[in-house]
């Protein structure tokens, strides 16, 4: 490689504030925070249209109820994903910031549209939810007020997950040619995207399981929350199944090197991977009880099993992009200690 | 020049951020804090006046707040943030170095400031009687106080890039955070927050609230507000305005882009507009005439907008005061680069050595690292398009212009770089202007 002519600034004078260590603990944890809740967003959008839809066209008022509901929750999470994506967005940010800032600037204008994009996908998604009974005879109207809001919410993942593969290839920056060159251009951009669009169903599914089993221990749950609370086990049992595929065929996109640590080349990242899909085939042994027998005991369990795996995925994914880089960092060192003689006030 | 740069070739790549800054002023400052005190000051009202409706009324607020502040004031937070990276990424990326634990806290604050206000709206009906009614109030001002924390952390930071005072000795980031400006600036900002919230409400509860039993009451509330508000956003106004560096102080008029007499005129009639509107708020309320309110909704927009690019301007020709120029540089790279050349120190640069055959390449790159953070070749704001300003110089004009602009025009930057760099430059400039005339 030759990575002395790559475009890789040196890192700013100013000292990165704090413990790497730490700091890189915190990008995982904040970044599964977020994106769990970016998930459910993804999710309930999505289903909401997908269960108007149907309920349009098979004429039900139940399955336009369970859509109801999941708008009413799409538009909750969404604040709160929002929110925390704050902290990850700042860490990154922070500790690679040569490669970060470059990538991000490679696609600048995609970038700064992320606002326009979230903003009128946020607006709508108060419309959907506040108009659903004043639209009740425009329901055509209404359906397309949230399948333009979900499209949105489709979208948007692809310019952030750009960016973050962008990062890991200085090697290529050189030829990129703006974010929808990029989005065909990198390789693990749509193995990354479809991994995250199943994780999201699965993640939604998994949170009405969740929630309306938390709920019926107060009080009986009515028939649109059961049926809500048994498809959305059902919606994570067969996309958990296809994530083994997913994960699978993202894993194999990564460069030679990066696939072999996963496989015997780092203990480490083996052990974390072997676990992560043993726990996956675990949670859809018990995903699979629930469908036929739902109990206190293995709903404790399921949530148990969904957290360790969501938080191996997250630390798999750090190491993934701390592995990429390694080489290059080795040449283009990060500030760890404030260097003075660059730090000079303007007279 | 060390990362990619992006250019609005139209619009300025300056007036980006400052178009998603004035947004998100507008919102953080009117609606998530002066809008959520005069909201829990209204549930308390009605509380105490058992007036059932007034307190339907500030839910219905409180559900325009949570709609307003989730969408448009959330994405344009984020947004300065987002916008700066690509626009500012120097400046963003050092300031994130000194701040970084200040975001932290403010982030963990602002999760707390959506989170209490879901609460609060979602529990509005829940929590209806009683002691639940005083929970729910609780709840409302703690949610007032958290949105004030958020501003309260930012404002540290922004008075910093004006001000920041040790820091640029000490490092320190006390000395950073707690600067000059910081006290009068947050005590401006918040009585403006309150005297906003009024003035951008005031014409959609004349509008829309038909009903005089909560009209009026709200109108109340909003007149004891501004008594307080009004007064004191002029004082901190005057103790801000001191506490800025001399020379920045002197660009005010010139920054916002109007002959003086025009801007003194304009600002007293402002003013005079609103202590009028607060008196009539306090005298008639019955009959506030609604152009008036939509008077005041336009000039308190209108002086954002006025502030924002004031604040951003006069700040020139640094981007962190006596730290960082306004389009990246630093004295340390400074020095380097006139000694080896601008070019030779930019990551990005493709040409490296200037020959007769590369000169208008370098002399482009060398445009889009130090001249593009404020000017467009020939953007919307005359001022700024250089087909505007250089229009009939010759080249040898403008070469010998460039070294020693910022003693002419004290709001821009030096030149960095060497004497073939100044003639690339020149060279590039001249041909472009010359290209669009």
């Amino acid at each position: 490689m030759h990575i002395l002519q790559l475009a890789i600034p040196p890192d700013f004078p100013l000292p990165i504030p704090g413990n790497l260590s730490l700091l890189e603990f915190l990008i995982v944890l904040t970044f599964i925070l977020h994106i769990v809740f970016v998930n459910f967003t993804l999710s309930f959008a999505t289903g909401a249209v997908a269960l108007e839809g149907a309920g349009i066209v098979k004429k039900s008022k139940r399955l336009d109820d369970m859509a109801r509901i999941c708008s009413f929750h799409a538009s909750i999470h969404k604040s709160i994903a929002v929110v925390l994506g704050v902290a990850p967005l700042l860490i990154v940010s922070v500790i690679y910031t040569q490669y970060f800032y470059t990538s991000t600037l490679l696609i600048g204008k995609a970038w700064i549209s992320i606002i326009v994009l979230l903003i009128t996908a946020f607006l709508l998604l108060y419309v959907y939810k506040f108009s659903w009974e004043k639209w009740e005879n425009k329901k055509g109207l209404h359906f397309f007020v949230g399948l333009v809001a979900s499209a949105i919410l489709l979208f948007i993942p692809l310019i952030f997950i750009v960016n973050i593969v962008s990062m890991l290839y200085p090697e290529k920056w050189s030829s990129a040619n703006g974010f929808f060159h990029s989005l065909f251009y990198y390789p693990q951009i749509w193995q990354r995207y479809a991994h995250f669009v199943l994780a999201s169903l699965a993640a939604g599914g998994f949170y009405m399981y969740f929630y309306f089993a938390w709920k019926q221990k107060k009080q009986p749950l009515s028939d649109v929350e059961q049926s809500l609370k048994m498809g959305g086990v059902k919606v994570t049992f067969w996309i958990t199944l296809l994530q083994l595929l997913f994960g699978s065929l993202l894993l194999i996109s990564f460069r030679r090197d990066i696939v072999l640590l996963f496989m015997g080349d780092d203990l480490l990242l083996t052990v974390l991977l072997l676990v992560s899909i043993l726990l996956t085939i675990v949670l859809c042994g018990l995903l699979y009880i629930v469908t036929k027998k739902d109990t206190q005991n293995v709903f404790y369990a399921s949530v148990i099993c969904f957290v360790l795996i969501v938080a191996l995925m997250g630390w798999m994914r750090h190491e993934v992009r701390e592995s990429y880089l390694q080489p290059y960092m080795d040449e283009h060192p990060r500030t760890l200690d404030v260097q003075k003689e660059n730090v000079q006030p303007i007279k | 020049m060390d990362f990619p740069i992006v250019e609005f070739p139209w619009f300025g790549n300056g007036n980006i951020v400052a178009l998603i800054a004035i947004i998100h002023v507008l919102i953080s400052h009117g609606v998530a804090i002066g809008a959520t005190a005069i909201v829990v000051s209204t549930e308390y009202y009605a509380m105490q006046t058992k007036n059932a409706k007034l307190d339907q009324l500030a839910k219905q607020l409180t559900k325009w707040i949570v709609i307003i502040t989730t969408t448009v004031g959330a994405m344009t937070g984020v947004g300065i943030w987002l916008s700066t990276m690509v626009i500012q990424p120097d400046s963003i990326g050092s300031l994130l170095r000194i701040f970084f634990w200040a975001w932290v806290t403010e982030w963990v604050i602002f999760i707390g400031e959506v989170v209490l206000l879901l609460i609060y709206y979602y529990t509005w009906e829940k929590w209806k009687k009683g002691k639940e009614k005083q929970k729910h109030l609780n709840i409302g001002i703690t949610l007032a106080v958290f949105s004030w924390l958020t501003m309260a952390i930012i404002t540290g930071i922004l008075a910093a890039k004006l001000t920041p005072g040790r820091w640029v000795e000490t490092l320190s980031f006390w000395n950073a955070f707690f600067n000059p400006t910081y006290l009068p600036s947050l005590a401006f900002r918040t009585f403006l927050a309150v005297t906003l919230a009024i003035s951008l409400f005031t014409i959609f509860v004349r509008l829309f609230v038909k009903d005089k039993d909560v009209r009026l009451p709200l109108f109340r509330i909003f007149s004891i507000w501004g008594a307080i508000s009004l007064p004191a956003t002029f004082i901190f106004g005057i103790w801000y305005l001191k506490s800025i560096p001399e020379q920045a102080a002197k660009l005010i008029v010139w920054s916002t882009g109007l002959p003086e007499q025009t801007f003194n005129v304009l600002n007293l009639i402002a003013f005079a507009l609103i202590v009028v509107f607060l008196i009539w708020l306090v005298i008639r309320p019955k009959k506030l005439p609604a152009v008036l309110a939509l008077a005041m909704f336009i000039s308190a927009i209108g002086f954002i907008g006025e502030f924002e690019v004031v604040r951003e301007s006069i700040r020139k020709p640094y981007i962190i005061y006596n730290y960082m120029y306004v389009n990246g540089i630093t004295a340390a790279k400074a020095e380097a680069m006139n000694r080896d050349g601008y070019l030779a120190h930019s990551t990005i640069a493709k040409v490296k050595t200037i020959t007769e055959e590369n000169k208008i390449e370098a002399g482009r790159e060398i445009y889009e690292g130090q001249c593009l953070a404020c000017h467009t070749i020939d953007g919307w704001r005359s001022k700024r398009a250089l087909a505007n300003r250089l229009q009939g110089w010759p080249q040898k004009s403008i070469e010998a212009f460039i070294p020693s602009m910022h003693q002419v025009r004290p709001m821009m930057p030096p030149f960095v770089g060497t004497k073939e760099e100044v003639e690339a430059l020149a060279a590039y400039l001249y041909k472009v202007v010359n290209e669009q005339n």
